[in-house]
């Protein structure tokens, strides 16, 4: 029975959210107590922490495998949903992503993300399971790559990347070798490779070390090389055949933000607000706040540097260490799940997370480019603290029935 | 494994905190205290445009604009001390605008940490006040930009159209393209549909300021971001022609004309009048001075050439003939039933001839070369609609023609359909007669008689209309194919429609376009408007051997092709095939020419 045995919950994993979530709100209300258009906003955010909880709780409530037999009646909708978003959506900024429901704004592509944690899930958890067939191993990736399309489609490539990144993850965790597994990704590397470094070469060195790790069968082989040949001889060729224009095209769609006056000016005040913080930072309250009154994203996006500012390193650090307690448990979580589809929802879950902290912080600290993903469970905004918490309930409804049998 | 891997991130993380806050904390704590990082954008220069020699038509040049640029962003005293009513009502009348106007840029600017434009090309006595009350008005400041330049001022304006600052709704459709408030964005014409190629990518770089804005260095963090102009554009415009045009032109109110290689469909020369100066769009123009220019009938801003469609008039009978031959129902030597006196009945109404004394019973070359109405009238009924619109349609009338400038019109041939749909399943009995001598329903802009002209003149092969010839830095670049069928048609079928057309100019009603020593083709026409005086046009082509340019000229309510429009097209011919600079000979007597249709409802040819 689904009755709920406090016992039984995670408590280092809801502690360190609790933690991450006081943190959120303390910062939001530092970063917005300079007079401007943003003051108040964390006692709004204050009431989306109720609602996140509750939410959470009714998750965390229901049994899972509820959600494995709903899971592709949700997978359908999310679809539909973000079919529909692109059609009538409301743009904000250039970017479709929002669907308004009377005052209400939603993100079809948070649902999509969940729906589609479930379907994976649900999938690799089949008894028959045999990643070395093509129709075992090709399914997923549709699954995967349509939501994906069509949240880049929004465009919105840093959520939209999570769904990709969370199948790799599932990938392994259901029981493909990594050497394969990494095979299989290498004409991401390839791309990813050559538009960084500009030559093939590189990519070889990579491959042929991949090749060694993972000693596939020639079959397999023949395919791979195959992928990558096409990649390598087409990618250069159409690069040098195409216009300035269209290449700059392409750079702002593989980097929305690249030109200089947006981002780079973000970047380099929220580098200036962190690095000034030092070791023991500025003080709560007393961060100068001035390198980033320009920001209009102080409290969403780059809140981190404001964590960074008023903390110095041990502040920021602090943030980094709840961040790990949720990871870490999260995927500890997985390995004593009681069934495969709930260890696999908590790997989707878990590694989503992962990669939008990751995404953001890199942002923050100049690693990685402005995307636009707000910093779970910190950054001001209803609807991403809400599916973040729903995300905490999901795991939790793990860790409640870990022991049930 | 997993978990190493998020170990591995956090680490990463860790890193780079270590990295901003302990190796590097000293040198951001110091850019932290001054906090005067500012971001000054390098703008990039636009593409030129030049004609098919290389002379330039569009280039750019400085403009001293004054700007607010956003605080540094401690100073939020000062920034709120922008808002002040004080500062407004200072700047406001120093760049004589708006204080809302000027509130809501600043606003802006404070928001996104970029330079506003107050004012564009600020005259020197603004600048020099500027610099006086520096201490009064922080924030405000002299910033240099290019700006567009037209060295030849009116000539082919509409043709090149004009860049000038990107509007609210430009701005929110083409922001996922980079573009940002003030940026320059081509509106019109070659400007407007070359945009992509005319416009460069802006680069910027990052200084840091003193407490008066003045820049002191740029930032080692962040090198410079070099701005990259845009591409040139060559037109295939030929400026001694283009000038010609003008020059001949230049008693025409309203009208336009085009001047076309009919060999390959280049635009050679393109005038549309009334005329605008594109430089007063460069310089900022007033919301009042733009309604002057667009209120009323004679907005010069319109391409006429292209955005605007007349009946052809008389010149259509080039169609109607060659239609007549194409389908086998007359020859060259063909006399037709009804000798002309000056009318045709049909119906139980008299539809008249120009020539009220009538031209007797004529065969078809004499018929074009005089312009016979009651011939043309028995042609048209004989063909019927289907013939002629699909032989009007495949010298290029009745759809857009693909040239490569934005809001063409598409004119219109009616078709059985459109008729039905008008008339509400009735096709009025006269309307196939008008439509024989290009009268009715029939729309075409001058670019399409060019088209219409060209496609005739080398024999039914199609071309593609087109004013750019070459993108410097783009060699991809090409000529789209042609849109219109065009039309293969026996050599002897050619030979007559040309040998009727050198008889319109040699000893017809377009004798004044004759030159000496070159053949030339053409026909004269006149268009009824409904709201006032006649239309004039002329369509030629020359030389008849190999010709390689041809003309459509339309003169709006000025009387007669051949009085009117004829000598315009032979000022161009002359500098064409003669090279004559001046183009000044006297203009031969003109004789009297073309015709005019009846309407369905007059009994006679109103004559003039």
């Amino acid at each position: 029975m689904t009755k709920l045995r406090m016992p039984h919950l995670d408590w280092p994993l809801a502690l360190a959210v609790f933690g991450l979530i006081g943190i959120g709100l303390l910062t939001v209300y530092s970063a917005t107590s300079i007079p401007g258009a943003h003051q108040g906003l964390w006692m709004k955010q204050l009431a989306w922490c109720g609602l996140a909880f509750a939410a959470a709780w009714v998750v965390a409530a229901i049994h899972y495998r509820l959600y494995d037999s709903l899971a592709w009646p949700m997978y359908a909708i999310a679809l539909v949903l973000l079919v529909a978003v692109l059609l009538v959506g409301t743009s904000k900024m250039g970017a479709k992503r929002w669907i308004e429901i009377g005052p209400m704004q939603f993100q079809p592509s948070e649902l999509a993300k969940i729906a589609t944690t479930f379907v994976l899930a649900r999938f690799f958890d089949h008894a028959r399971l045999d990643l070395n067939k093509v129709r075992w191993w090709l399914p997923p990736l549709l699954i995967a790559l349509v939501p994906f399309a069509l949240v880049a489609k929004e465009p919105d490539l840093g959520t939209g990347l999570s769904f990709p990144v969370m199948l790799v993850a599932m990938y392994f965790w259901a029981g493909m070798p990594l050497g394969r597994l990494l095979l299989g990704l290498s004409p991401v590397f390839n791309v990813a490779l050559f538009f960084v470094t500009g030559s093939i070469w590189w990519f070889v060195a990579l491959f042929a070390g991949l090749l060694a790790f993972a000693r596939p069968k020639i079959t397999m082989l023949v395919g791979i090389l195959a992928i990558n040949a096409a990649v390598a001889v087409t990618l250069p060729q159409m690069w040098n055949h195409m216009h300035d224009y269209q290449r700059r095209r392409i750079e702002t769609f593989l980097n929305p933000d690249h030109d200089p006056y947006g981002a780079g000016y973000q970047i380099i005040q929220s580098k200036i607000a962190i690095g000034s913080g030092g070791v023991t930072g500025k003080g709560y309250l007393k961060g100068s706040q001035k390198a980033l009154s320009f920001l209009p994203m102080r409290h969403t996006d780059f809140i981190y540097s404001v964590v960074g500012e008023e903390g110095g390193f041990l502040g920021a650090a602090v943030v980094v260490l709840l961040y790990a307690v949720v990871i870490i448990r999260g995927y500890r979580l997985a390995a004593v799940a009681r069934d495969g589809f709930a260890g696999l929802v908590a790997i989707g879950v878990v590694t989503a997370l992962f990669f939008h902290v990751m995404v953001n912080m890199l942002m923050t600290v100049g690693w990685a480019p402005v995307t636009g993903v707000p910093l779970p469970f910190l950054s001001y905004g209803g609807t991403a603290l809400i599916v973040n918490c729903i995300q905490i309930g999901l795991l939790q409804n793990v860790a409640l029935r870990r022991r049930e049998y | 494994m997993l978990a190493g891997v998020a170990f591995a991130g956090f680490t990463l993380v860790l890193l780079g905190l270590l990295r901003l806050q302990v190796v590097q904390h000293e040198e951001l704590s110091r850019l932290a205290e001054q906090n005067r990082i500012r971001l000054d954008v390098l703008r990039a220069p636009r593409g030129a445009i030049r004609d098919r020699f290389g002379r330039l038509l569009a280039d750019n040049q400085p403009s001293f604009d004054i700007v607010f640029r956003p605080m540094p962003a401690e100073s939020l005293s000062r920034s709120r001390a922008v808002i002040h009513t004080d500062w407004l009502m200072r700047v406001a009348s120093l760049v004589q605008d708006d204080t809302t106007i000027v509130k809501r840029r600043v606003q802006e600017a404070n928001r996104t940490g970029q330079t506003a434009v107050l004012s564009r090309n600020a005259p020197y006595s603004v600048m020099a006040a500027v610099e006086e009350m520096r201490a009064d008005i922080p924030g405000v400041d002299v910033q240099v930009a290019p700006i567009r330049r037209y060295p030849e001022g009116s000539l082919g304006a509409q043709l090149l159209g004009y860049a000038g600052e990107i509007n609210d709704q430009e701005l929110e459709k083409r922001q996922d393209a980079g573009y940002r408030m003030g940026d320059l964005i081509g509106k019109t014409g070659v400007e407007r549909k070359y945009e992509e190629m005319l416009r460069g990518q802006d680069g910027a770089e990052f200084v840091v300021v003193n407490a008066m804005g003045k820049r002191v260095s740029t930032l080692s963090e962040g090198p410079p971001r070099p701005p990259i102009p845009g591409h040139d554009v060559t037109l295939t415009i030929d400026l001694d022609i283009q000038r010609a045009l003008e020059e001949g032109m230049a008693g025409v109110e309203h009208g336009a004309a085009v001047a076309m290689d009919p060999r390959d469909g280049a635009i050679l020369a393109m005038v549309s009048k009334p005329v605008f100066d594109p430089n007063e769009f460069s310089r900022g123009i007033t919301f009042a001075r733009w309604r002057e220019l667009t209120a009323g009938g004679g907005n010069p801003l319109l391409n006429r050439a292209i955005q605007s469609a007349y009946p052809p008039g008389s010149t259509f009978k080039v169609v109607t003939m060659l239609a007549g031959l194409q389908y086998g129902l007359v020859k060259p030597e063909s006399h037709l039933p009804t000798a002309c006196s000056g009318g045709y009945f049909f119906g139980g109404r008299r539809f008249g001839c120009w020539e009220h004394r009538g031209h007797g019973s004529i065969d078809l070359l004499t018929a074009l070369q005089f312009s016979c109405d009651v011939y043309f009238y028995q042609l048209g009924l004989r063909l019927g609609l289907d013939r002629l619109q699909t032989i009007a349609r495949a010298v290029g009338l009745g759809e857009k023609t693909g040239i490569d400038l934005p809001a063409e019109s598409r004119g219109l041939v009616p078709t059985k359909e459109w008729y039905e749909k008008r008339f509400k399943g009735y096709m009025p009995k006269g309307a196939l007669l008008n439509l024989g001598i290009g009268q009715g329903e029939l729309l075409v802009s001058p670019l399409q008689m060019a088209l219409m002209t060209s496609v005739v003149a080398n024999g039914g092969r199609p071309v593609r209309p087109h004013v750019v010839m070459k993108v410097q830095g783009v060699p991809e670049f090409r000529i789209e194919k042609p849109t219109e069928p065009g039309l293969e048609a026996a050599p002897e079928i050619w030979a007559a429609v040309h040998d009727a057309m050198k008889r319109v100019v040699d000893a017809g009603t377009a004798t004044s376009a004759r030159i000496p020593g070159f053949g030339v083709g053409g026909k004269t026409g006149t268009a009824q408007n409904p709201h006032g005086k006649d239309h004039a046009l002329f369509v030629c082509y020359a030389p008849t051997d190999v010709p390689r340019i041809a003309i459509a000229i339309v003169a709006e309510n000025s009387g007669h092709g051949g009085s009117v429009c004829a000598p315009i097209a032979a000022r161009v011919l002359r500098r064409v095939l003669l090279g004559d600079s001046l183009a000044t000979a006297p203009r031969p007597p003109a004789k009297r020419d073309s015709t005019r249709a009846a309407a369905p409802d007059t009994t006679e040819a109103p004559g003039d």
